[in-house]
């Protein structure tokens, strides 16, 4: 049975909770040089219309791992740039018997279309302002290595909540897997509305991140300055930086965690970038897992 | 040729009449209607028995979409999808390509519409306030008004510039052409593709606040107060538009307002996993104001029902949600909607249905039509209803070249099932046969 991996909002505990159990399996494997399973004949195709290395990257990587091939779009050099719809890139990756997609696009909900027409699996890269479901799964497993379970954890994902597709994945998981989420950021870039969001909103950072037993933060664009949403990256900074100082609100042992890239000196400084308390670096190792894993599970494949 | 449209329940709001009875066309006109006594050389009789007869609807917001977006609509597809929807005059939007700023394509419209293929309602046209819809220069409203102008919009292209606005304003209330302004703060609705509440928060869409048609009404209306101009606000959507148009009406500015169907049936949440059938300008908002809504047209604060026909083509919303254009195509449907919704729910009487579907529009825009009383209509506009008819829409079966519809497999009960513009007759395929009587 194929599957499109779309959106955690829409998705029923326990494939996530298998999903999640898969890829520490895989990467228990892999880990000991022991076999994973071969999906040889698989054609990925990767289609991003927005720029990103680290998530193509990590899913070519994924793919490799399963011996399938991927297919890179570069989207600059194909047939969108004349006028092709988006519909019509799809049907032709379909007729050219791509197996399954990897895709990345700026409008919110454009996966969707993209599984209308596609007809295999479709796996969710980052949609819009929508989802970016592959990175909450990384985060979660990462989350999971180091406190066992999400049951109870105060969880404050600190920034631009209302722009960030990361944001809303995790904010879904997490509060699916009963972890409390907040999310913490100037009311400008916090969700006006966020009563059918999970999690509750904060806009003082001492009070959002009091008691946390990890943090996640998000990028700022500098772009929100120029659209009056906030007055300056040093403003910002200090209000909202995670470092040795704010992190005294949180709980100890708190986690650090960032999707990245990390703009280092604004919504996090160097020094926690860098420590003890930052996984930035284990959610990027465990994002080829959950890829992993999401490939196999949109195939078809169960947990062993 | 003597038309007898025989035992209806007669529904002129221009007389406030509601009483069974018959009306009598003969040629392109109503000449009797009432008790009818003198039945010689009558050459048809339609059987109206449990039917409305009414004023030929109006439909005070079109878009044709000819000249330039003719894989769209035509104005030949547009007049017999309106005649099906029964309506006989309908008003067209300027924002065609190139825009409807000058007399020449005033000329070009109203000589299509008038073609034999055409669905022999009456366009009346809108014109663009400003040159090519820029909001910058006026457009030559005067001569368009002789061509054949009954108002002036920027409709889609709302002019920002308070000035111009007020420009607009003192200049038409002297040609005597009314505004009809679609009301957004376009610096507060740009990106924005739906509206801005906890829905768009769920599925990272940009919002369209409440605020960018709020504060765009609450100007025109004031504009509408102090340069006596009168005003006919377009699509109202939220409460607090509604609540600004009753505080500007007591305050006596001669504004009007319109609601259309899609904001009295639907709400944001109809746009489930980014549905573009549902993406409408201004976006569907949430049952708070779809209350407020049916408050406003309870009350007479709204005084009219529009379509708003936006016909798109599929491929064009076979989009991302936010690469979709605005509108659907909704002419078909307006009545049944408003029927199913509004009437047989006991928000409005049969009678008030009909006033805002088109007495009233007929009356703010000085048109023809909107009653039945002979002396006042030159030429027959008459619509005979079937109201308790159940019906499911079907996109397939339209007659616009849209089928981009959120009506579609809708089950709605009520439909006009007789259209009379001068000697053109629509007769729906739901109109029972053994109720037709030909004597020639």
């Amino acid at each position: 049975m194929n599957r499109n991996l779309i959106a955690i909002r829409t998705m029923p505990n326990d494939e996530i909770t298998g999903l999640l159990d898969l890829a520490a399996e895989f990467k228990a494997k892999i880990n000991a040089g022991e076999d994973v399973p071969s999906m040889k004949k698989t054609v990925i195709g990767l289609l991003f219309f927005e720029n990103s290395t680290r998530t193509r990257v990590s899913f070519e990587q994924a793919a490799f791992y399963l011996g399938m091939r991927s297919s890179n779009f570069a989207t600059s050099a194909s047939s969108m740039t004349k006028g092709e719809t988006l519909k019509d890139t799809i049907l032709t990756l379909r007729h050219e018997r791509i197996n399954g997609l990897v895709m990345r696009h700026k409008s919110s909900g454009a996966p969707m279309l993209a599984a209308k027409h596609f007809g295999g699996p479709v796996l969710n890269a980052g949609d819009g302002q929508h989802e970016h479901p592959t990175q909450a799964l990384a985060d979660a497993l990462t989350i999971l290595e180091r406190k066992t379970s999400l049951e109870g954890l105060n969880v404050s994902i600190v920034g631009d909540v209302e722009h960030s597709r990361v944001a809303r994945s995790n904010a879904w998981l997490l509060d699916k897997l009963g972890a409390n989420v907040r999310l913490v950021g100037p009311r400008t870039l916090l969700p006006p509305h966020p009563s059918m969001l999970p999690g509750e909103c904060y806009d003082e950072l001492e009070e959002g991140i009091s008691g946390a037993d990890v943090i996640i933060c998000l990028r700022l664009q500098r772009e929100r300055m120029a659209e009056g949403m906030i007055s300056s990256i040093g403003e910002y900074a200090s209000l909202y930086q995670i470092n040795a100082d704010t992190l005294r609100f949180a709980n100890p042992g708190c986690l650090v965690m960032h999707p990245g890239p990390i703009n280092r000196g604004v919504e996090i400084d160097d020094v926690t970038a860098d420590g003890d308390s930052a996984v930035i670096n284990q959610q990027v190792e465990n994002g080829v897992f959950v890829r992993m894993a999401a490939f196999y599970w949109c195939f078809g494949g169960q947990q062993s | 040729m003597k038309t007898l449209l025989r035992n209806g329940r007669i529904l002129d709001p221009s007389q406030n009449m509601d009483e069974i009875g018959s009306v009598l066309i003969e040629n392109d006109q109503v000449v009797e209607i009432g008790k009818i006594e003198d039945l010689s050389d009558i050459d048809e009789v339609y059987d109206c028995t449990g039917f409305w007869i009414t004023p030929g609807l109006v439909d005070m917001h079109v878009h044709l979409r000819e000249p330039g977006d003719e894989h769209k609509e035509t104005i030949i597809s547009g007049t017999q999808a309106a005649a099906a929807g029964g309506y006989t005059t309908i008003c067209c939007m300027p924002n065609t390509s190139p825009p409807l700023d000058n007399p020449a394509i005033v000329d070009f419209i109203l000589d299509r519409a008038a073609s034999p293929e055409a669905g022999g309602v009456f366009v009346a046209p809108v014109g663009a306030i400003t040159k090519g819809l820029k909001g910058e220069e006026l457009s030559n409203l005067a001569a368009m008004k002789r061509a054949g102008i009954v108002a002036a919009s920027d409709e889609g292209f709302p002019i920002q510039n308070s000035q111009i606005m007020n420009r607009a304003m003192v200049f038409c209330n002297q040609i005597g052409l009314p505004i009809m302004a679609h009301c957004d703060d376009s610096n507060l609705s740009k990106g924005g593709s739906m509206n801005e509440g906890a829905v768009s928060a769920m599925l990272g869409l940009q919002g369209i606040p409440r605020t960018s048609e709020e504060i765009a009404t609450m100007r025109n209306c004031l504009l509408s107060l102090h340069t006596r101009c009168p005003v006919h606000i377009m699509r109202v959507s939220t409460w607090g538009a509604v609540e600004i148009i009753r505080l500007i009406k007591s305050l006596g500015a001669p504004v009007t307002c319109e609601v259309c169907p899609m904001h009295f049936v639907f709400t944001e949440d109809d746009i489930g996993e980014f549905d573009t059938k549902f993406k409408m300008q201004p976006p569907l908002r949430t049952k708070v104001d779809v209350e407020l809504l049916l408050q406003g047209l309870q009350d007479g604060t709204i005084d009219c029902i529009a379509s708003d026909h936006s016909p798109h083509a599929s491929h064009e919303v076979d989009v991302p949600f936010d690469e979709a254009p605005f509108g659907a195509s909704t002419i078909e449907a307006t009545l049944g909607a408003t029927l199913t919704y509004l009437t047989h729910r006991g928000i409005l009487s049969p009678l008030e249905t009909i006033r805002k579907l088109s007495t009233m529009p007929a009356f703010i825009l000085n048109l023809d039509g909107g009653t039945l009383k002979p002396e006042d209509l030159p030429v027959a506009q008459v619509t005979v209803i079937d109201p308790d008819v159940e019906w499911t829409f079907d996109r397939n079966k339209s007659f616009s070249k849209s089928k981009n519809t959120p009506f579609h497999k809708m089950k709605m009960k009520g439909k006009a099932v007789l259209t009379f513009s001068g000697s053109e007759i629509y007769r729906d395929a739901i109109y029972p046969a053994e109720r037709y009587a030909i004597y020639i």
